[in-house]
């Protein structure tokens, strides 16, 4: 069982996955914004993170979360990223393509709103288990 | 309630968006200036082009000059110098010209074609001078030649300095006459026999009337080229701005759409997933009735979803903000077997058999686009099929002109008189929605996009309770990948 975040702006969407994910056992925090995301994640550092892509003040604030993580914070350099979107270099959505370079955003996994619960659950298991040998090996 | 001073507030003026903004200045300003810089650039290439053929003409009027008794035989007076002279004066400037004129073209410089225009027509107005001296600049037509470089000024240049142009014309014509009248400059004419112009000469009022007509003729004619040419500059500049805004509005309307769609999708997340809970106990058991209506409501989420997702494959096929996807080479058979994969468990469901014939083929094209394609194509097939149906699913290499596609079933079929309307978006027959209410009407739409962005051929044959066969043409890959070519 795991220490997960869900960060995304909608709190009615972001409690129900929450609550599907407590029912496998997880821990689940919520955050509604992604500075106070990148605060909670530097208090006590999160397994995995569920990230919405956009906020309503930025349309891309999720892309630049996760590449804050993945270059500024060494700590949190390795986290599995679950970005709920279906953005990505197919379907760029008016999104620069900087935001969805595999090299400036190598999140683990896209996961489309409106989404499957059953498919958000088994796709956080499986980016646990890929993670597992890597804590355990810490 | 404690007023705020004006100092203390801070202020923000809306931008007016182009719609609102007054219209084109840029349309009505074109009409009265220049050219832009690459129009400028190409004429005086194609104007150094002309003058090729104007220095042809000049050094073979120099050498049937040249030949003994030629001219004095047909009354025209021999002139063996000045053709050459003006011939290499002009070759030398036409070289300089056009060597200017190609590094403003390479360079794609911002200015400098109104300078390589402007000192081309001065350096013509001065040689055309010494043409006519030469010729006859009142006993023959020869000095109407300086219409060709007014008429040209004043499709190519604004107004004033097409009318300077055409004063410059005028001075040098009358300061020519003027000075061959006074003496200054010795009688050339062309003719043998210079009667004509020593009868002129001795009729004072014979010059100034040559002369008059002349620059009264020029002077129409500029202001009616200019006129009519700032008319057609004004009207091209108003098609250009309207084209442009058009172009940006689509541009504005596809963007808006993509974030309406993808905004629209936050609460129904939250409703869809919170119905999710419900259905799968996650707030503890719930009655039969209840379970019918979440299940209701479950399924109109899904529908939405569906719907959702193709206006945003359609918004994004239709943008034209975004840079192009590239075209790649696709294992057509690959990626259909993968399509039709995704639509076989629906299929079986229903009942409908799915027999795939599938040939190594290769076609140059964006992946994600032939997909979708495919997708909505095979979707349709198993959609619109009745139980116990088939549908056959083909793909060949084709004669060299790219891969060929078959998607055919034995569905309901589609009248003839609404084959044409099946690619609108959101059409659907009556037919097609009294056999499957769940379509968006959008899978046909998103289709055509794919096949236009892609160069793909689309033919579809159908009849009513028969079924409808899609026929696919693929661009053929560039290079065709020798591993492929094998049958699989």
């Amino acid at each position: 069982m795991a220490y997960l975040m869900i960060v995304d702006d909608d709190e009615d969407f972001a409690s129900a996955a929450a609550k599907a994910l407590r029912a496998d056992g997880h821990e689940v925090r919520i955050e509604l914004e992604t500075a106070a995301a990148l605060k909670a994640m530097g208090e006590r550092r999160p397994e995995l993170v569920v990230l919405d892509v956009m906020f309503p003040e930025n349309s891309a604030a999720g892309f630049d979360l996760a590449r804050t993580m993945r270059h500024e914070h060494p700590e949190l350099k390795d986290m599995p990223v679950l970005m709920l979107t279906a953005v990505n270099a197919q379907f760029p959505l008016g999104f620069s393509s900087r935001d969805i370079d595999d090299v400036w955003l190598p999140v683990d996994e896209f996961l489309e709103k409106p989404v499957n619960l059953d498919l958000l659950r088994s796709k956080v298991s499986a980016l646990l288990a890929r993670q597992a040998p890597v804590r355990s090996g810490k | 309630m404690p007023e705020i001073s004006p100092a203390a507030m801070a202020t923000y003026d809306l931008p007016l968006s182009a719609a609102g903004r007054p219209p084109a200045h840029a349309a009505g300003s074109e009409a009265f200036g220049y050219l832009p810089e690459s129009l400028l650039v190409g004429n005086a290439v194609w104007f150094c082009r002309l003058r090729w053929l104007v220095i042809g003409i000049l050094t073979a009027f120099g050498l049937l000059n040249l030949v003994p008794g030629l001219f004095l035989r047909i009354g025209l007076r021999p002139q063996p110098v000045w053709p050459f002279v003006v011939a290499a004066i002009l070759s030398v400037a036409n070289l300089g010209f056009l060597a200017h004129a190609r590094r403003l073209g390479r360079a794609d410089a911002r200015d400098g074609g109104k300078a390589n225009l402007w000192a081309q027509i001065l350096v013509d107005l001065a040689v055309l001078t010494v043409v006519v001296h030469y010729v006859g600049s009142l006993e023959t037509n020869v000095a109407f030649a300086y219409l060709f470089h007014i008429v040209l000024a004043c499709i190519f240049f604004p107004r004033a300095p097409s009318f300077a142009i055409t004063a410059i014309a005028c001075a040098l014509y009358t300061g020519c006459v003027v000075l061959e009248e006074t003496g200054v400059l010795g009688l050339a004419g062309i003719y043998a026999d210079s009667a004509l112009r020593r009868l002129i000469d001795r009729t004072s009022a014979a010059w100034l009337v040559n002369v008059g007509w002349a620059i009264l003729t020029w002077a129409v004619v500029a202001y009616l080229t200019a006129h009519l040419s700032g008319m057609v500059r004004r009207r091209d500049g108003e098609l250009a701005e309207t084209n442009r805004l058009l172009v940006q509005a689509q541009n504005e309307r596809t963007q808006h759409m993509l974030r309406t769609t993808h905004e629209l999708k936050a609460p129904f997340s939250a409703i869809h997933a919170n119905v999710q809970l419900l259905l799968k106990g996650f707030y503890g058991p719930i009655t039969a009735e209840t379970r019918d209506i979440l299940q209701r409501i479950a399924a109109r989420c899904d529908r939405l979803g569906t719907e959702i997702k193709e206006m945003l494959q359609l918004a994004n096929l239709e943008s034209k903000t975004q840079a192009p996807l590239p075209r790649v080479a696709l294992d057509v058979a690959e990626v259909l077997r993968r399509c039709v994969a995704q639509v076989r468990p629906t299929a079986e469901a229903r009942g409908v058999a799915i027999d795939e014939n599938l040939q190594a083929a290769t076609a140059e094209a964006v992946e994600d686009h032939i997909t979708m394609l495919f997708a909505n194509l095979l979707a349709n097939a198993v959609n619109y099929s009745n139980p116990g149906g088939h549908i056959r699913v083909e793909c060949t290499p084709g004669s060299g002109d790219g891969p060929e596609v078959t998607i055919e079933d034995q569905g309901i079929g589609i009248p003839p008189d609404k084959l044409p309307r099946i690619f609108d978006p959101y059409y659907r027959t009556v037919e097609a929605v009294q056999h499957n209410k769940e379509s968006t009407g959008l899978g046909l739409a998103i289709v055509r996009q794919a096949a236009e962005a892609n160069a793909v051929r689309v033919r579809v044959a159908s009849a009513p309770g028969v079924g409808t066969r899609f026929t696919l043409k693929l661009p053929p890959a560039a290079k065709p990948d020798s591993s492929l070519q094998s049958e699989t």
